[in-house]
This record gives C-alpha cells, structure tokens and sequence, in this order.
C-alpha cells in the first residue's frame, strides 16, 4: 500500500495551493479529488484576488490579502489581469461602509502598484463608462487584480506534481482509518480505474470545501459549516469597459466584473442546504441580480446572458448575523484535541488567501510532523510565470492567428511556445475547435497530455473549450473525438461524452434562457439530436438524466 | 488628488490595459453582435474565406465574435481584419442582422489610433495622401497631362468633350469621385454627357474632395469626418437639391454621411437618378435615336457597395437601362453579386488575395460568352479589367456610365 507523508483531500485552489507547498517542503504527498481540479467552489467564483475590500473592517484580513495580492503579482502574472472598476453614487447613501473602505484601501494601494481610492465625477464616470446610469452623482474608483480560478489550481497543482506529489483526480474518499485516535491512512473509489484503493499517512489536511464536514465525519470528527450559496449570470462578452460595483436590493453589495472575455455578474448570497453537486441558480438569484445591477447600468436586461455559475461558500459558523457579517477569515482545526490525531480542517477563506492558508496549515502539519521547514510558495514562480511571450513573433513563426496565440498567453502563459512547436510534426493542429474562445487543436492535445483531463468538462476548464456565446455548439463534437482519441475511449464513451458535456452546459442554460439563447439553443438541439441522433443514441447508452434535466 | 488628476490617473491604467472605453455609436455596433447564433451562414457566403481558407482569414463570424468579445485585445485582429473587402455579404447573408462591416471598421480604427504598427505599412502611405491632398490619389501634377489623358480616353471611346462647369443654384451636384477624377476620367466625362444630353441643371464642385470611404476603411476616423464636413460645407454652399455619383463606393458612404451629418439632400447613383428621376420612357427615346447598334452581349458585375451596403434595386435598374439598348443583350453571370476583390483596401497590401477573390468571378465571366462586362463602378471596372487583362481574356470591361454615354445619340 502506497504509503504519504502527507494526503490532501480536495483539489480547490486550497488543496492544490497545501499540495503544492508540502511538496515544495519535501513532503511526500497525495491529493485527492472526488472530480477534477477546481469543478466545485474554486471553478464558481469571479477569480477576484482580492484586496479585502468588503472586509475594511478587519484590518488583518485586509492586509493578509494585500500582501497575498504582492505574492500573486511575483508568481502568477501571466494568468493574471487587472481590472478597472468602479461604484457609480445615485445617491450619497449608496457609500457602502463609509469612509474607512477608501482610507483603507488607500493606505496599502501602493505596495500593490494601484492608485489609492479615486472620486470621479459624472462626466469622467460617463467617459469611462458609457452604459452608467447618466443621473449619478459621482463616482468611486479603484482597481484589482485577478486570476483565472482554473488555471491558478491546475498550475499549483502541476507544480506540486513537478515537487513529487501525487495528483489524483476522480477519487473519492470513502473513509478515513484510524487507530487509536491517530490517522493511519484513507480508502478512496478511483472513479477511473472503478477500484477501491487506499493510502497509509499520519496526516490528513481536509479541503474539501463544502464537504468539509462530511470528510471530517469519515475520521469520527465534527466540523460546522454555514453553506452559502452564491450564483453569478455570465453574459456573453465584455459589455462594460471597466468593473461596476452597485449596491443591491437589499443593500449588499454586487458587481458586474469582465472576466476573461465574458462578463460576470454576481453574486448571490443564500444560505442553503441544497446538495452542491447539483445546485443550480433560481430564477429569484438571476431576477435579484438584474434588478439590482439594472439600477446603475439600465441597459443590463439587455445583454445576452449565456448562462449561470453557483457555488456554496463554506462559510466559518457564525449564526444569527447575515452573510455579509461572517468572517472572511479562514480558520484551521486541528482535530486532535476531540481525538482525531493527524487531521486538520479549514473553513472559511478567500481564493486571494489560498496560499497562505496553505502554508499555515503546511506549518502546522509540519510542527505536528515535527520537521522544521520554510515555505517557499510566496517566491518561486507558479509553471508558465518565467518569460515574457512575444505574440507577433510566435504567431509569424508558426502561422497561427495572432488572437489566437494571445488566448492561448492568456492561459498557459511561457508554455504557449511548447503548445505551438507541436503544430510543427502537425501542421493540422492549427484548426480551430472552439471558435468563440478560440481554441486550436494543438492546445487541447497538449491539455489532454499535460494536464490530466478524464472528461470534456475538465478540457473545459483547462481550455475554456464551450464557454463562449455557442455553449459548445460547435466545439463539442470535434473535442470529443480528439479527447477520445488521445484517451482511447469507445464509441460508447464518446457518445457520452458529447451527452454529458451537453448536459452540463444546460444546466448553467436551462434557468437563465432568454432571448437569443433560446435561437442559439435550437442551433445547438438541432445539431446534436436531428443530425447527431443522440437523442435516440441516449436510449442505447448508459445514462442517466441529471436532475436538472428532468422535464418537469 | 483633483478631479483632473483623479482622471488622468484612470486613464493612465485603462491604457496601460489596453482598454479604450466604447463610445455610444461604437455600443450599437458592437451590440448587434450579441444576436449571433453562429449559425455560419456568413462564414459559407464570404468570398474571402472561399478564395484563401480559414487559416489565412477566420471569416465574418470570427470577426464579429471572437474577435470583439475582449476589446482589450483589439490589436491582436491586426492580421485578420485587414484582410476583409468590406463587400458586406455577411450582413446580408446573416439572418440576425449582425453588422459585421462596421465591427470591421471599428477594430480597424482601434488599431489604427492606437497600435498603428501593426497596420500594413501600405495603408499607411495610402492614409498620408488621404490627409495631404484630401483624395484618395496624388493628383495630377500637370494640369495640361490630366486634360491629355483625358482627352485620350475620349477619344478611344469616342465621346465628345463637355467641359466642368460650377453653377450656384443648380439642381443636381454630379460628384465623380476620386477614382473617376484622377484615374477613369472617361466616367466622369460620360456623366456630364449623360446629364447634358438630358438637359439636366447640374453643377460640379469647385474642387472635388474625397467622400472619406478610404478613411474609415483604414480606421483614419478623424480624416473621415473632416473630410465628410469639409464635403458637407460645399453641397450647402452650392444649394444643390440632390447629389449623383456614379462611384458605388461613393453612393453609399455619401448616403450614409448625408443622412448622420443631415445634408437634408438625396444621394443617388447615376443608374438610380437615371431609372428614379428621367425615367425610363425618356432614356428609351434616347436609346433609340442612338447609332451605335452593333450586337453585343454583355454581363454585368454588381458593386458590392450598390448591392449590399446601398439597395440591391439599383442592379435591377441597371439590368432595365440594359434591356432598353437596342443590340445589348444580356447574360447574368453565376458570380454577378460576388466581390470583385477590390474592396475594403485589401489590394493595397494583399494583392494576392484580392485576386484570390476575383479569380471566382473570372471563371463565371468567361462562362457567359460575354465579350463585356458592364458595371456601374469605375473602381470594379478598374480590377475587373486588371484580373481580366492579367488571365489574357479578351473580354472588355466598361464601366456602366461610359457604356450609356456611347449609346446616346450624338449632339451637336
């Protein structure tokens, strides 16, 4: 029995983010996934890193994140942008928390190369901002950074794995042994292999998110999560220049963010005991997000809306105040003191506080490993981060399209050049699968190799293969092949693929379908089931409807 | 910090991002976008995804979608998007009315204010004569050389001499355009014949400045407007009641910056003036005294900018005026609507796909048994000529305006 210093249950951008630093640490390490890198609550938020600026009022969050903004900054930039934004005032009672937010953010603005906290007024709004509401008063102004989710994971993760540690996606812990109150080691179902294997280890970090509680409860230990469900509207490109923050309905704070080349608007907040796996935001969520963005940006309910994104945040208990009140500190349990020697939890956290959540609990295990050691997480750079790319030499040299090779910068950062050297033995690779991101062949076979995608959906999150305005209409079918090709699937499994990534697809559709979706939606019916048939290939194959595709 | 400094200060980063807000006209175009479905009828119609493949042009979709949807890498489009004619065939084609033609010219304005680098050095050279001289061409130097190679042409063509004539108070303005003013001086002759023969009060300009079309196609948006106003200010000082043209390109940007700029006076092509305001019985007439009745088979080419960007009604009048020549009989070509190449600068610095594109239209010519071929735009009659003279074809090109000329009677 494979046996690790170290297992990481969860492969968030907390699991990766400890995986990556014990192994740094010459720790012998596994990590665990139920499904792939970053599919639950990591892969749903806005990849904002943070400065803390909801959390002005606590000082020690707010600076952990603007130093942990320092951090990103040296070893992620290639994945990383910065975005402009602002907080159009329709009246003065739309300051949110006062003047402390802009004498906060101001006084560590310029260790992270952003001007302090700006005021503008309605014309200088309106010139950067065209679609603002033209009766505002004036306007707040600052900038942050951010990452892409998908790629901060699977980079700490590759990273880890460059360190020696064992990255394992698709396995699902089913139980943690223990021996006299100590840790001894895990079973787990490896979804690939449709094997029950298990692991020996003395050390368990537990970050499994939103199913936190149910990992410690395998081990007999008790961990309290508030679960909060948060749901953005995705719309199908940048339909503002800049960040726009408003305040909402009932007084909290949303924002409409670009992100890559979409825009996100979001986000909700519900408390829920809904079962994360199959969540799927409410018509209310989607309503309540219009209505309140609609204020300061009217045109809003115009935009094409491609899809929704929901996730539950595995809040720190604390009851009886609204969501916005809860910490957005993390907190690390260690479960000796209830018995439970060898497993530490988290809850809590901000995607900007990862890595130091991460290297916390790195010193912990370590002490508890007795070792001494020293992160190194904050200074080496993440893969990809070393060279700048040259675009219009890379896309001369190997006749790729310009936009192209900046989309593919935009992901894979100093790795672009590999990628393209392989269109060289196959000059075929240069077509393009995914039209709307764009995505070429040569990128999706080197994802498939490199970055151990079991499923479309895991291409998806690798190449943001389907996420633009035709919701893989059009790329699907040609990923399926390549994918079935490169991971030798049957006919069978091919076809499920296409099915499975189609479903999943309509999941984020199905609630917020309206206006040109819906053409777009008949396109992409029309293809897949009067041409392709799958509608009567389903009743031959092994699958099941998700319940989101129930017909009600 | 001031305001002034609090703005200079957003406007510091936004460039450094690379994001140049969007004006209001600029989010109309660009909102026409969201309607796609990528149904990919535009990428199957485009003349230019047809002549060179996806790998050298991604097409009208990609254009509209892929390209426009993170303005901040605008400039990454430089190697795609100077390689569209313009013709407009994807708008027409799409069924969601994307303006993909105008997002053209808007990424092509990006680029040019600011990465100008990666224009094509050509459009550069091009744009400096646009701003130099206010034309899309160096004049003529010699006043006397111009009136010589005018009078050549005339003679070949055996048309007589009218000469310019500025005249306050006049009905029509006949605005020849820079192509047929410096270069196809033959079609700006015909139209004063044609409008003389119908006893027309018409006035020319006292000095013709460019409509501001090749400005806006290489994204030189300021040259555009000044030129359009610096146009607009001499069509109100003249009290003209409408403007003829008889350049296809000229028709529909002088139709579309009388209406923004609110000339308050009609736009027409030659053909349209001809079939809309003499009228057919009176062209009939003419036709009939005329002498020259030798039979002729011809076909016509469409202008893109007629057709697509103006009204497809003025190739139907086209085909009408036809009908009324005794001896003309016409063959429609297969390729009549397609592009000629000529377009949307692309000639300047691609020339082989600019004859990539036409090579379709060669083929179909040639199939027709047609010995002419009979447009009403002297900037196609000039590549449709060249393509044709570079394949060895013996079929002549005229441009529409000169062939009516010749078949009016001759005067005096």
């Amino acid at each position: 029995m494979a046996k690790y210093d170290v297992i990481v249950i969860g492969g968030g951008s907390t699991g990766t983010a400890v995986a990556r630093d014990c192994a740094m640490r010459g720790l012998k390490i596994l990590l665990l996934e139920r499904d792939d890198i970053a599919s639950a609550t990591t892969g749903a938020c806005a990849g904002m890193i943070s400065s803390g600026l909801k959390y002005m009022d606590e000082p020690n969050i707010v600076d952990m994140c603007s130093d942990e903004v320092v951090n990103f900054k040296r070893i992620a930039r290639h994945v990383m942008e910065k975005n402009p934004i602002i907080t159009p005032l329709l009246e003065m009672s739309d300051i949110s928390s006062g003047g402390n937010f802009a004498e906060e953010y101001s006084k560590r603005a310029e260790t992270r190369d952003v001007p302090p906290v700006l005021f503008l007024t309605p014309e200088d709004s309106l010139k950067i901002e065209p679609t603002l509401n033209p009766d505002l008063i004036a306007s707040i102004y600052f900038e942050e950074y951010f990452i892409s989710p998908f790629a901060l994971c699977m980079l700490q993760a590759l990273d880890a794995k460059q360190h020696g540690a064992d990255i394992k996606t698709y396995c699902e812990v089913t139980d943690i042994l223990t021996k006299k109150g100590s840790i001894t080691g895990l079973q787990y179902f490896n979804r690939i292999t449709d094997k029950m294997e298990s692991a020996k280890t003395k050390a368990i970090v537990n970050a499994a998110g939103p199913w936190a509680h149910k990992i410690a409860a395998l081990a007999g230990a008790k961990l309290e999560l508030r679960l909060n469900k948060g749901a953005h509207v995705i719309l199908d490109r940048r339909v503002v220049n800049v960040g726009v923050i408003a305040k909402a309905i009932e007084g909290r704070m949303i924002y409409l963010f670009p992100h890559e080349n979409t825009v996100l608007l979001g986000t909700t907040a519900l408390d829920t005991w809904e079962d994360p796996d199959t969540l799927v935001a409410s018509q209310d969520e989607i309503e309540y997000l219009l209505k309140s963005m609609e204020w300061v940006i009217p045109s809003i309910r115009d935009a094409r809306i491609i899809r929704t994104m929901e996730g539950v945040r595995p809040l720190i208990p604390t009851w009886k105040i609204p969501e916005g009140d809860v910490t957005r500190g993390y907190e690390i349990i260690d479960h000796e003191p209830e018995g439970v020697s060898g497993l530490i939890s988290f809850t809590g956290g901000k995607l900007v506080m990862c890595r130091h959540m991460a290297e916390t609990a790195t010193d912990l295990v370590c002490k508890n490993l007795g070792m001494e050691s020293e992160c190194k997480t904050h200074n080496e750079p993440l893969p990809g981060n070393s060279d700048d790319v040259d675009i219009l030499a890379l896309a001369k040299e190997y006749g790729v399209s310009q936009h192209t090779v900046e989309r593919m910068r935009a992901r894979r950062g100093s790795e672009t050049a590999t990628i393209l050297e392989l269109t060289c033995d196959h000059p075929e690779w240069k077509t393009t699968i995914c039209t709307c991101e764009p995505v070429i062949e040569a990128e999706l076979r080197y994802a498939i190799r490199a970055t151990f995608p079991q499923t479309l959906n895991d291409l998806r999150r690798r190449v943001r293969l389907g996420t633009g305005p035709c919701q893989g209409t059009f790329c699907t079918f040609k990923a399926a092949a390549i994918l079935a090709e490169e991971l030798e699937l049957s006919g069978e499994d091919f076809q499920l693929e296409i099915v499975d990534f189609l479903a999943e697809r309509w999941k984020g559709k199905r609630q917020s379908i309206r206006g040109e979706q819906i053409a777009q939606e008949e396109l992409a019916q029309g293809i897949y089931a009067c041409v392709g048939n799958l509608d009567q290939a389903l009743e031959e194959l092994d699958y099941d409807l998700k319940p989101w595709e129930e017909v009600l | 910090m001031s305001e002034e400094e609090a703005y200079q200060t957003v406007l510091a980063t936004l460039k450094k991002e690379a994001i140049y807000p969007y004006t209001e006209d600029e989010m109309q175009v660009v909102k026409s976008i969201e309607s796609c479905i990528n149904c990919g009828l535009c990428i199957q119609h485009c003349p230019v995804v047809a002549a060179v493949g996806l790998d050298r042009f991604s097409g009208p979709r990609s254009i509209a979608v892929e390209l426009s949807r993170s303005p901040p890498e605008y400039w990454t489009t430089a190697d795609v998007v100077y390689l569209c004619t313009g013709c407009g065939t994807c708008r027409e084609v799409c069924p969601k009315d994307v303006d993909i033609p105008e997002i053209v010219n808007l990424i092509r304005a990006r680029i040019f204010k600011h990465r100008p680098d990666l224009m094509p050095k050509q459009l550069h050279t091009a744009d400096a004569i646009i701003v130099e001289h206010g034309l899309a061409f160096v004049p003529w130097e010699d006043p006397e050389e111009k009136a010589e190679s005018r009078d050549m042409r005339l003679e070949r063509l055996g048309l007589r001499y009218i000469p310019d004539q500025v005249v306050k108070g006049a009905d029509v303005l006949f605005y020849p355009g820079c192509q047929a003013e410096e270069r196809a001086q033959e079609v700006k002759e015909s139209a004063k014949i044609i409008l003389n023969h119908f006893k027309v009060k018409f006035t020319l300009l006292e000095e013709l400045n460019c409509c501001g079309l090749p400005a806006t196609l290489l994204g030189d948006d300021k040259t555009a407007l000044e030129l359009a106003l610096k146009l607009k200010k001499k069509v109100k000082d003249l009290g003209v009641k409408m403007l003829v043209t008889t350049c296809a390109g000229c028709t529909s940007n002088l139709a579309r910056i009388a209406e923004r700029d609110a000339w308050g006076i009609p736009v027409y092509h030659m053909l349209e003036y001809l079939v809309e305001e003499i009228g057919i019985a009176k062209l009939s007439s003419a036709f009939k005294q005329s002498t020259e009745e030798e039979p002729l088979r011809v076909t016509l080419h469409d202008p893109c900018h007629l057709i697509k960007h103006t009204s497809r009604i003025t190739m139907d009048y086209a085909g009408q005026i036809l009908g009324l020549i005794p001896g003309v009989e016409v063959t429609q070509s297969y390729a009549h609507d397609s592009c000629c190449g000529g377009g949307g600068l692309v000639s300047y610095h691609a020339g082989d796909v600019a004859r990539a594109v036409m090579k379709e239209n060669l083929a179909a010519i040639e199939e027709t048994g047609a010995t002419r071929v009979v447009t009403p735009c002297p900037l196609c009659t000039a590549q449709l000529e060249d393509s044709l003279f570079r394949q060895g074809s013996s079929v002549e090109v005229d441009d529409m305006t000169v062939f009516i000329a010749q078949r009016l009677p001759q005067e005096g």
